[in-house]
């Protein structure tokens, strides 16, 4: 009944750090989640925890990091999910979001 | 997230905690205390095979509005229906608690000049109460943000925001009833049992929780407004949120007492003269009761834009 | 051989006369009969075995003749073969457990789909067929004509008139189809008048009225909350809007009933703009009032709707907008569903909604082993109309992708209408959007179907948009390729993950799925801020305050 917890790890040739030390975004609400990143030297490897009431699924997850990490490219980087029973499709959009959120360009910095 | 100037744009209702909270205060003024990295959540949902949350569904921080300070909590009713735990209930009362311990170091510090930089706590309200899976605590947490509000009483203000989807309701609207200064938007809703609850207990004649409409005019904004449960209606957007409480922390500290609903025995009396008109009016519908207290039409109401609204509506006049 | 003076060929009407002779008992002036009447009206000219007509569909209901009907003495009238368009309410299904009606011919049951899969089982009820609106109007004119129709109108006058205005919908093909085989007509009105705003249904063709207790009931089923739109269905509306709309210029549409195409809708001002497509698509709609079309509408992206039905708050902004919708020399729209689904079959390019089950070949179904659902109309839009003679560019382009058709009919040039489904990989509780067999197929044996129930065929669907990408089916040059490229974009469903990769990239090279990168969309753009309207407050401020949302979608 406990909280199940998913640890994925990958390490991809060329990663790229994200620009921002830290980004979160997302809500826990049924059927969404959150997604916390924080760059962390990993040796360019890429930390995942996923946190979620389901089972069963964790090679679906695999699946869908696995495919934003490649296809982003990304690497030297912690992600951290709370899950609450997302679609692949809300998890692939608030990665996204994520990624966008922690290399934007903030206003300070123009 | 959408920068500071876009968030003042924005639907309160549509934003979430975190950017109503960055959006309430001055541009860039805003610090979260215990962000998503600080790891703060349930320790208890997580035994229960729950969903956890980083801030465990409330975000709370220090802005700035001018010279002054501003406590910002800030509930999100995404997270199980914006309910408090023991976490978010230790968060919610310590940043009240943050307030009152800075007036008294910016006391210290600006012996002459303090009232102008006198602290303001907003709350901005998601909630139905209670988390049920950590009622205990969360129960506790009610009655500890309670006991600091009555501690913070004719120190610093306390101003609520209720304009959110899941309204204030359960425990929560004690509390928010209990704070200086209401301010609502027209999407807002506040009392005590949710309708569903309501419903359930007297059945679906006395309330149909199914009709929304009749739902909001009887805890929505407007008619909060009209029966001066809420001192303000603004506009669904962050910044008449923000330009609302800019308004009232400028305000006379004594004027803003005169905005309570609860703690003094003229409260009471006022109270108690709103029972009596309930009794005279018997009402069948909340229109009965705006009718009553001298809008013509008063179905009417209903569909006016925000702008005709305000300048039609006659409110409840409290003496 | 007979003599000729014994063959009677009138035998139709001269029952019908008979009946309606010994129902003038209860006529208390002109054709009205009291409503306490009812049932002993219905159980005076109603006879065992009759083909009986329910009015009703996915918007009004004529539910105190069905409550009525419910209520009359089985032993007096039973094995009824009801033949109407929905089984939509509880009254329609009590009168099988009653052992008042016995057969169905129809053509949606969504709301009782349970209990009719469960009827069937039992015994209780035997379907003749499930068919869509049009079909089962058009055996109305065959071999399921109605002897008794029961009806609903708002108004009557003292004559008989009928006034159905904004929700029209099936009464005339109801009443015309009774009628003219000699049948008997009883209608359910809402109030009786002196004068109506105007004739929808002329006195002759109507033999009893009854005015209800209570007016007629009808679901708002197309009014669709903006609140409630997700971000995964801005990123396929977006999709659909760039990688289809655009694509192929598309001008006349028909959207489905999900937050799909309400969220296609909402970003036409916003999204669709900003593309450039205004007065390239989209000007032409056979579609049902949608509030969420109110946007684009007042921003003049649209040139014409007409509907099937009318939609319940809506009266007053369509009948405003008589330049859009089609509106009477009285000033009330009329809806006419038999005519709506003729243009809807005929005249449009390209029929986009969502559906609960694709195959691993392309064939969609709502129903699933336990629920009876029926069509309604979607496949007439969901369906290549092979009469199609007109030529429009959408049409042709896409028939000209369409490969396989080459093997059908040679070098002719011949178009295609799109069809094409907006499918979430999963749907709620991880349910699969995509199945390697479809759950109709058990369904078909549970309730002992003929054939199980697609709605829509492999061969007429041509695009999938799915969020992982857009697969264009017309594209395919057999069904191997086909096969394929819906695996590539089912995502992570077990039929997802058969797609294999370096397939996939050679699709993608080809043309034939697009991701939403090869598309050039930024999936962290598909958020909320894109809606043109966010909630119904927003929606009523966009009609200029004429749009009148029923009570439960109010949040103010």
């Amino acid at each position: 009944m406990a909280l199940h917890e998913i640890n994925y790890q990958l390490l991809i040739e060329n990663p790229k750090k994200i620009r921002k030390e830290w980004a979160h975004i997302g809500v826990v609400g049924s059927g969404d989640l959150e997604v916390l990143m924080e760059r962390k030297d990993l040796n360019g490897a890429v930390q995942v925890k996923v946190v979620t009431p389901v089972t069963g699924f964790d090679f679906i997850w695999n699946r869908v990091l696995e495919s934003f990490i490649t296809e982003n490219q990304l690497g030297d980087l912690l992600i951290e999910i709370n899950d609450n029973n997302a679609t692949p499709i809300v998890v692939s959009i608030r990665l996204a979001q994520a990624l966008a959120e922690a290399n934007r360009v903030e206003e300070e910095e123009i | 997230m959408l920068n500071w100037e876009e968030l003042q744009e924005s639907s309160f209702l549509e934003s979430n905690a975190r950017e109503r909270a960055k959006g309430l205060v001055d541009k860039g003024s805003f610090v979260e205390l215990l962000n998503p990295r600080d790891r703060f959540h349930s320790p208890h949902l997580p035994v229960l095979g729950e969903a956890i949350a980083l801030d465990d569904g409330i975000v709370v921080g220090i802005g700035k509005i001018g010279i002054r300070p501003v406590f910002v909590i800030s509930q999100e009713g995404r997270f199980i229906g914006g309910s408090l735990g023991e976490v978010s209930g230790a968060k919610m009362a310590y940043t009240i608690k943050l307030g009152l311990e800075t007036l008294e170091r910016i006391k210290e510090k600006y012996p002459e000049s303090w009232e102008e930089r006198r602290p303001t706590v907003v709350i901005s309200f998601e909630t139905g109460g209670v988390r049920l899976h950590e009622a205990n605590a969360g129960l506790l947490a009610h009655a500890e943000v309670m006991d600091i509000i009555q501690d913070a009483r004719k120190k610093i203000p306390i101003i609520s925001l209720i304009g959110s989807k899941l309204g204030c309701f359960g425990g929560m609207g004690f509390v928010a009833a209990a704070t200086d200064v209401i301010i609502m938007s027209e999407f807002g809703r506040l009392g005590l049992t949710g309708p569903e609850v309501i419903e359930q207990e007297m059945g679906k004649d006395e309330f149909d929780a199914s009709n929304r409409a009749m739902v909001y005019r009887t805890t929505g904004g407007r008619h909060k407004y009209i029966l001066g449960d809420s001192n303000y209606l603004v506009q669904d957007k962050i910044n008449a949120f923000r330009e609302k409480i800019q308004e009232v922390v400028h305000l006379p500290f004594d004027q803003i007492e005169q905005y309570r609903r609860i703690g003094s025995l003229q409260n009471v009396l006022q109270q108690m003269e709103l029972i009596n008109e309930a009794l005279e009016i018997n009402p069948n519908d909340a229109i009965d009761v705006w009718g009553f207290y001298g809008n013509e039409n008063p179905e009417t109401l209903l569909d006016l834009s925000f702008d005709q609204f305000m300048q039609k509506a006659v409110r409840r006049e409290i003496r | 051989m007979r003599n000729d003076t014994d063959v009677v060929w009138d035998s139709l009407k001269r029952d019908t006369e008979q009946r309606i002779q010994s129902g003038k008992a209860f006529i208390q002036s002109g054709k009205l009969v009291d409503a306490k009447d009812t049932i002993a009206l219905l159980e005076t000219i109603i006879k065992p075995g009759d083909k009986v007509n329910l009015e009703g569909n996915n918007q009004k209901q004529a539910d105190f003749l069905a409550e009525s009907l419910c209520k009359v003495d089985p032993k007096i009238i039973h094995d009824l073969h009801m033949v109407q368009s929905v089984l939509a309410l509880d009254s329609h299904l009590d009168l099988f457990e009653k052992g008042i009606a016995k057969k169905v011919d129809f053509s949606f049951s969504g709301p009782q789909a349970n209990r009719l899969a469960k009827y069937v089982q039992e015994g209780k009820v035997q379907i003749g067929a499930i068919h869509t609106y049009l079909e089962l109007f058009g055996r109305y004119f065959v071999d399921l004509t109605p002897r008794i129709s029961m009806v609903a109108a708002y108004q009557a006058d003292k004559q008989g008139n009928l006034y159905t205005g904004f929700n029209t919908e099936d009464t005339p093909v109801i009443v015309e189809a009774t009628k003219f085989k000699q049948g008997i007509v009883i209608a359910q009105v809402n109030e009786i008048v002196d004068k109506l705003p105007r004739v929808d249904i002329p006195a002759e063709w109507v033999d009893f009225v009854i005015k209800a207790p209570k007016p007629f009931y009808v679901e708002p089923l197309f009014t669709r909350d903006p609140a409630l739109i997700t971000d995964s269905q801005i990123l396929r509306g977006m999709m659909a809007l760039k990688g289809i709309y655009a694509e192929y210029g598309v001008q006349r549409i028909n959207h489905g009933i999900g937050f799909d195409t309400a969220a296609i809708e909402l970003l036409l001002p916003t999204y669709g703009e900003e593309l450039g497509l205004k007065g390239k698509i989209c000007s032409y709609f056979v579609l049902n009032p949608h509030p969420t079309l109110i946007p684009a509408i007042e921003t003049g992206w649209v040139k014409s709707v007409h509907s099937f039905g009318g939609e319940l708050g809506m009266e007053d902004y369509v009948a405003a907008r008589s330049d859009i919708f089609f509106i009477g020399p009285d000033g009330t729209m009329r809806s006419n569903r038999a005519f709506g689904q003729t243009a809807g079959h005929y005249a449009l390019d390209m029929f986009i909604g969502g559906t609960l089950q694709i195959d691993q070949y392309g064939n969609s179904s709502t129903a699933t082993a336990s629920r009876v659902t029926g069509f309604g109309g979607a496949p007439n839009m969901g369906a290549d109309a092979k009469g199609r003679r007109h030529s429009t560019d959408s049409w042709l382009k896409c028939g000209n992708e369409y490969t396989m058709n080459h093997q059908l009919v040679g070098d002719i040039p011949r178009g295609k209408r799109l069809v094409v489904q907006l499918q979430e990989t999963f749907r709620e509780k991880r349910a699969p959007g995509f199945i390697e067999k479809l759950d109709a197929w058990k369904l078909a044996e549970n309730a002992g179907l003929e054939i199980p129930p697609v709605m829509i065929y492999s061969d007429d669907l041509t695009h999938i948009v799915s969020e992982v990408g857009i697969a264009y089916l017309n594209r395919c040059a057999d069904m191997e390729e086909r096969k394929a490229a819906i695996r590539a974009v089912a995502g992570y469903t077990e039929l997802g993950l058969l797609a294999d990769p370096k397939e996939t990239r050679k699709l993608r090279q080809k043309g034939i799925v697009k991701t939403p990168e090869d598309l050039g969309i930024d999936v962290s753009r598909a958020n909320r801020s894109l809606l043109a309207a966010k909630n119904m407050k927003e929606i009523v401020e966009w009609s200029k305050g004429l749009y009148n949302p029923p009570n439960r979608y109010r949040n103010w």
